[in-house]
């Protein structure tokens, strides 16, 4: 966000013009006052002792004056400011993947299982109105279960989920699109804001390329949240023979970063959760733009208030 | 006697008033612009008639070349008798005979006396641009004026004459010296009537060389009397040890003559005006600043420099071998000279003691 805030009545920032108006105007009379003065005869002994007064604090009252003005004016205008509230409604794909790698033990128990025990959590921490789906993530990926706010059922479905051949992160992108689309449409006919989560620990095996599918879940305003899950030692034992399954962190952060979420990384079961945890924090709120005409209120206040006790230590004289 | 060709004036007993204040506040606005005129008429300068029984002191001999009422330099017909000489025969009045000394010596003697000469003073005031300011209903120039004309009635024995200069920043304007008190009525109008000089007006002259003129152009003895606020444009100096520009010249001035220093000063000159911040000007120089003149303590500080700075101006005038009297537009000046002129018959013979080698 830039340091102009949005306006509700931008029209209304004409009352801004005056300002320039009233710089010539003071820089007019200051010209003018120059040559009203008091005449004094002896000011080279006066030089001497009074020695140069600060002018510029009388331009930094007057500075403060228009400062407020400003102020006042930007706050006819009603800024908006950016507030974060409480989502009231989302769906929220999980997708989990099923791959070989995952029965890597680099992290105990197991990759899978600790996937499948943040992922139970991460949703359980979910608002309740919020629809969550899953999809397994493997060479075939498929809709474990659509989106619905039966957590019994999600819990269910991830528990169920197993390991199988091959990673397809594009693939899955699109099916987890198409659990959007499943979504129950609210009262307003309105789709909710969808989120992926998706959690991989290795590379894109099989199908199309994950860019596709990260910009065209951009374009659907689906913003995907990647977790890079696993350790760079990991290795599994397939058919007798040792490969290594570290994390594609550099894949994922691209689709995360083109489809407008976040990357984060986890290499055991309790950053798995703090992963989760931080996704969660991200998406269980959303920004709201709310008229924040008091701050600027009580700013031109302030301004006010240091610009007017100028004025007066400057113009009046205090009883004594 | 007054000459014949000087217009007659009008005592200011009879004739309108030059110019009549329009109130009080005639000089105050000089604080913030020149004053367009006089700030005072001509009929208030000086009360002729209550200043005819005092008499300025003259210690100095003159050498004027009428009959006047004061000691003149050279012998001559007089009342003040002098040495004895020897009687020439045919030369010398037998009347004047000396006839102690006569029988004493056995030579015949007369007695000389010392020639009574008339009085010239010469007024130099400073009219400079400084001078156009007062707080207190006159100006500093305008109670120059008034110094002069009551210095001038204080002076108007048989004979006796004065005469003016003023000095303007690019000029000293000379009006001669003639006697009676018309003739000073007409000197002190016509100083009145000058025009007032604008502020930063061009010009470069300054007091001493005002003082420098004065010693030039009139030779003769007589009294000189310098109205000035002794203020020098720009100087900030406040020990007296240092010599101001002009006391070189007034020293030279008093060589010959008595001089007589008229200090104008304005209340506000001395106690420095609480007038809240203000942008300061100086009606000579090119200052011009903004002073916080409700700052106690910088007008404590103002005060301090101004009293010693005024303490530098008398002890010069002092050192000068110059009669010095201060007057201010908050007070009446009558009043102040005619008690300096009390004091000044017993001051007078010790303060213008003239220099070694110089006759008295």
């Amino acid at each position: 966000m830039s340091w102009v805030p949005d306006f509700q009545n931008p029209e209304r920032l004409w009352t801004l013009a005056i300002l320039p108006i009233l710089i010539i105007a003071y820089l007019i009379v200051l010209r003018l006052k120059g040559r009203v003065a008091l005449r004094f005869t002896n000011t080279g002994v006066l030089g001497r002792v009074v020695g140069s007064q600060k002018r510029w604090t009388r331009h930094v009252f007057v500075a403060m004056s228009l400062a407020s003005l400003v102020a006042l004016g930007l706050a006819y205008a009603n800024p908006l400011g950016v507030e974060k509230q409480p989502r009231e409604r989302a769906t929220v794909v999980m997708v989990i993947d099923t791959s070989l790698s995952m029965s890597a033990q680099d992290v105990t128990p197991t990759r899978f299982d600790a996937a499948k025990k943040a992922a139970i959590e991460f949703m359980h921490e979910l608002p309740a109105s919020y629809n969550v789906a899953v999809v397994a993530m493997s060479g075939s990926p498929s809709i474990a279960i659509p989106p619905s706010t039966d957590r019994g059922a999600t819990e269910r479905a991830i528990s169920a989920l197993e390991l199988s051949d091959g990673t397809a992160i594009g693939e899955s992108i699109t099916s987890a699109l198409k659990a959007v689309d499943q979504a129950p449409k609210g009262d307003d006919d309105k789709a909710a804001p969808a989120m992926i989560v998706l959690l991989s620990d290795g590379t894109n095996t099989e199908g199309p390329a994950p860019g596709d599918a990260a910009r065209q879940a951009k374009e659907r305003d689906v913003p995907i949240f990647t977790i890079a899950f696993g350790t760079e030692n990991g290795f599994v034992d397939v058919d007798g023979q040792r490969e290594n399954v570290a994390p594609d962190t550099e894949a994922l952060s691209a689709i995360a970063k083109a489809s407008g979420g976040q990357a984060v990384d986890a290499d055991n079961a309790a950053g798995l959760r703090n992963a989760y945890k931080q996704i969660g924090s991200v998406i269980g709120y959303e920004d709201v733009k709310k008229p924040i005409t008091a701050t600027y209120a009580a700013v031109a206040l302030g301004f006010a208030i240091v610009a007017a006790l100028g004025a007066v230590f400057m113009a009046a004289r205090w009883p004594r | 006697m007054p000459s014949p060709e000087f217009s007659f004036d009008g005592p200011p007993a009879k004739g309108v008033p030059l110019a009549a204040p329009d109130d009080r506040r005639g000089a105050a606005t000089s604080v913030l612009r020149p004053p367009s005129g006089p700030t005072i008429p001509l009929n208030r300068l000086a009360p002729e008639a209550a200043l005819r029984r005092l008499e300025l002191t003259i210690v100095r001999r003159l050498e004027g070349f009428l009959h006047g009422d004061h000691l003149g330099l050279l012998p001559g017909p007089g009342s003040d008798t002098n040495d004895a000489r020897i009687y020439q025969p045919g030369q010398d009045d037998v009347r004047k005979m000396d006839w102690a000394v006569t029988a004493r010596t056995t030579v015949p003697h007369v007695r000389d006396t010392m020639a009574d000469r008339e009085l010239e003073v010469w007024a130099l005031l400073d009219a400079t641009p400084s001078m156009n300011w007062g707080t207190e209903g006159i100006t500093k120039r305008d109670l120059g004026i008034a110094a002069i004309a009551t210095i001038g009635f204080l002076s108007q024995k048989m004979g006796d004459r004065f005469g003016g200069m003023m000095m303007l920043p690019d000029r000293v304007k000379r009006f001669p010296a003639r006697s009676g008190r018309t003739a000073l009525y007409g000197l002190l109008r016509k100083m009145l009537t000058e025009p007032i000089v604008p502020d930063l007006a061009t010009g470069h002259l300054e007091l001493e060389d005002g003082i420098e003129q004065l010693t030039r152009t009139e030779r003769r003895r007589g009294m000189r009397v310098i109205v000035s606020d002794f203020l020098t444009p720009g100087d900030a100096e406040l020990s007296p040890d240092a010599p101001p520009a002009w006391e070189r010249a007034i020293r030279r001035l008093s060589v010959r003559n008595q001089v007589l220093a008229v200090e104008v000063v304005d209340r506000h000159e001395i106690e420095f005006p609480d007038v809240g911040e203000m942008l300061i000007r100086d009606p000579e120089t090119s200052f011009s600043r903004y002073i916080n003149t409700s700052d106690d303590a910088a007008r404590r500080r103002m005060d301090a420099a101004t009293t010693a700075q005024r303490e530098r101006i008398k002890v010069a005038l002092r050192r000068a071998g110059a009669g010095h009297i201060q007057l201010r537009t908050d007070r009446d000046w009558v009043t102040d000279i005619a008690r300096f002129v009390l004091n000044y018959r017993k001051t007078a013979a010790v303060l213008h003691q003239p220099p070694q080698g110089v006759s008295k």
